[in-house]
């Protein structure tokens, strides 16, 4: 078994080293120590505005989210894997060609990718605010409780998504009955007692106050998912053979308007058929902007309505500006080297389809804007989010190509990304913060945006495109 | 097809080679293929067969040399090259979530085939896959990927086919009938260029070979000048490549 996971362990790195290089990948937890440790000097500002309590919301939230994403990418692993890799396998696999069994497996894949990430982000984090803590006043003992709650935080969300994707293999029915209970439920305890969601989040509480029973609650809230899991996992999915009626010519007749229709109609199939629209749309926009708006509705007493939407509507942009992943996730290069397609007109392809869903981020700002009782704002925010959204997403192809979720993990590539982006949001903040309606002045960055996308296009043609 | 593709080859390199960082995959190859061949590019795994392979089809760029495929510079052109062609590649990667028809109706679309819903009807009859029509790419076999994969290569009826491997997934019956398909198609003109390792396909179905090692052209010629020489293409390959060093 520890031959197993120190081989796993290898295999991931090697992952990601072959995808960006050793050297850019062994800097992305150095880099995510650095953020760390100089946004930690931010945090006596922050607490001089946001009520104390909240910023520890935030990063607790983070962390679950980070675990939810990290666990939905190991279980999508196989069906990523094989569009990027071709034929490529990996020791979760293993089970098909050695004596071992798929149970054993998953629980070295579950305690590999642990260890993995712990080391990739939560002990990064937890060491650049470490770091700082003498600095900033901060009691020595709480870099080490924050290490034990975020740890708490990030393998919950990991123990999350694999009971219920190991639920999903069995049978979707009882997964959708299962999500709707727990619903439910959380809705009528809130409800009934008056106590928040955040209440019933165990290592947050545990960072609160720490106590052993609350310690031993949140480790069980880890352990009793995962041990399910592991108990109950199949590698075989319930409905592995589907049949499927004809949507693609449908589909390429109704999008004719696109530049190319059936690249288009293949995106959408995409998206629908591997489950990414609903599940991206909820787990990777709905709920992390739910959080968001909750959060920065908390600035209502320190900011006037109108700057926090337009606050809300800048984060949306960035949050939608991601869609891009959602249509290049699944996709490979690979399966166009055999058709007439060059590299700029999969990427204008993509765009155009990103464009279209760029009708949800569009649809929510005029949502928040209309039940906020902010319409008067709501020209600006739609304005400075679509702008955001469209800016981000050229620096995203200018950067990445079509391999967006891949080369982010590049620190080289994050970190300009980072800088390309932050600079153009604070100026925009100001801006907004100055008069909210200056915010339309956002639409400026569309200049920029096609600039870079021009570039894009001369700038992946000319490169062999990676095969991952 | 232009007199000038016919005086010139179907495929010509001059010192193409590519070099990934430190390695050299293909070094200096200048090779010439004429219309009407069933031209077999052999050597060992990893002697840069699929590298030849992907800069002829335009799917990555040489490093230095120059190839034209139907009087076309992959280098300059590599879309009109991918759109006259058939491309095979060693791997067989439809997408994950069309059916096979629907890839088939991608296919067409992409390549404008009138009628594409026809000629796919034939190759499924053909290929006796039909039944798997309406099964998503991820969920078919191998075999089935590689039969999808041979569909999309032939049914804009191109001129010339490059094939990297093309019958490595195939059972012995669909291997007879896809190595007399190949026969019959470079009969009618066409051209097929396939690279592979299994010699005994070579000397079955080609008429030119050329034989790569470490990236470097060891050999061309004929299949029937070896058989003119008593010489079998296994022992001739092996006593090639050993002499180069192949351990």
């Amino acid at each position: 078994m520890f031959k197993l996971f120190t081989n796993m362990m290898k295999e991931e790195w090697r992952v990601h080293s072959t995808m960006f290089g050793s050297l850019s990948f062994a800097l992305f937890p150095v880099m995510i120590f650095g953020i760390a440790f100089m946004g930690s000097f931010l945090l006596p500002l922050f607490r001089a505005v946001v009520p104390p309590g909240y910023l520890a919301i935030i990063i607790h939230a983070m962390f679950l989210l980070l675990g939810i994403m990290v666990g939905g990418f190991g279980l999508l692993g196989m069906e990523v894997m094989n569009r990027r890799f071709g034929q490529a396998s990996l020791l979760s696999y293993s089970a098909r060609s050695l004596p071992i069994s798929e149970q054993e497996i998953f629980c070295t894949f579950v305690v590999k990718d642990t260890v993995y990430y712990m080391i990739l982000w939560v002990l990064p984090v937890v060491a650049g605010f470490a770091l700082a803590s003498p600095f900033i006043a901060v009691p020595p003992y709480l870099p080490l409780l924050l290490l034990l709650t975020l740890t708490l935080a990030f393998l919950t969300g990991l123990a999350l998504i694999f009971f219920l994707s190991t639920v999903y293999s069995r049978s979707k029915q009882v997964l959708g009955v299962l999500l709707i209970i727990m619903a439910i439920g959380w809705a009528a305890f809130s409800l009934y007692t008056g106590i928040g969601p955040a209440a019933l989040f165990p290592p947050l509480q545990l960072f609160y106050t720490f106590s052993w029973p609350t310690l031993l609650v949140a480790c069980a809230v880890v352990i009793i998912p995962s041990a399910i899991a592991v108990l109950l996992f199949t590698s075989e999915c319930a409905d592995a053979t589907k049949r499927f009626k004809n949507a693609l010519v449908p589909l390429t007749k109704k999008l004719s308007f696109f530049p190319y229709p059936p690249l288009a109609a293949k995106d959408l199939i995409d998206l629908l058929r591997s489950g990414s629209f609903i599940g991206q749309t909820l787990f990777s926009f709905l709920i992390p902007l739910g959080l968001l708006w909750f959060l920065l509705s908390v600035l209502a007493r320190f900011l006037p309505p109108g700057d926090i939407l337009l606050l809300f509507a800048i984060l949306t942009g960035v949050i939608a500006s991601t869609m891009y992943t959602w249509l290049t996730m699944f996709d490979s290069f690979s399966s166009y080297t055999c058709l007439p397609v060059s590299v700029p007109s999969l990427l204008k392809s993509k765009m155009c389809s990103f464009a279209v869903l760029q009708m949800i981020p569009a649809a929510l700002i005029v949502f928040v804007s209309l039940a906020s009782g902010g319409a008067v704002f709501l020209a600006p925010a739609l304005v400075l989010c679509l702008s955001v959204s469209f800016y981000a997403l050229a620096v995203t192809v200018w950067l990445t190509g079509l391999s967006p979720s891949v080369l982010v993990y590049d620190a080289r590539v994050l970190l300009t990304y980072l800088l390309a982006v932050g600079v153009a949001l604070v100026v925009l903040i100001m801006l907004a913060f100055v008069n909210p309606f200056y915010a339309i002045l956002s639409a400026l960055l569309f200049l920029p945006a096609w600039l870079l996308v021009k570039v894009s296009y001369a700038k992946w043609d000319m490169q062999d495109q990676p095969w991952f | 097809m232009s007199f000038m593709e016919m005086k010139q080859g179907i495929i010509v390199t001059q010192g193409l080679m590519k070099q990934f960082g430190d390695v050299v995959a293909v070094n200096n190859v200048s090779v010439s293929i004429g219309q009407g061949e069933l031209f077999g590019l052999l050597g060992p795994n990893g002697s840069g067969k699929t590298t030849m392979i992907k800069m002829l089809t335009g799917q990555i760029r040489p490093t230095s040399g120059s190839a034209t495929v139907l009087g076309l510079d992959v280098k300059k052109d590599p879309i009109g090259v991918r759109e006259r062609v058939g491309i095979i590649p060693e791997q067989e990667t439809p997408p994950s979530f069309l059916s096979a028809t629907e890839y088939l109706d991608f296919v067409g679309e992409v390549r404008h085939i009138p009628d594409v819903q026809k000629l796919a009807d034939w190759w499924f009859d053909f290929l006796d896959f039909g039944d798997k029509r309406d099964v998503l790419c991820k969920d078919l076999s191998r075999g089935t990927r590689q039969k999808l994969m041979f569909t999309q290569a032939f049914i804009h009826k191109p001129t010339l086919a490059l094939i990297d491997e093309p019958l490595i997934n195939f059972d012995p019956i669909m291997q007879r009938k896809v190595k007399d398909y190949l026969t019959e198609y470079v009969k009618r003109g066409n051209t097929i260029f396939i690279s592979t390792h299994i010699l005994e396909i070579a000397e079955e179905i080609c008429s030119g070979f050329a034989i790569l090692h470490k990236g470097k052209l060891l050999y061309t010629g004929t299949v029937a000048e070896l058989k003119e020489r008593d010489q079998h293409l296994d022992d001739f390959f092996l006593s090639l490549v050993e002499k180069d060093g192949h351990v």
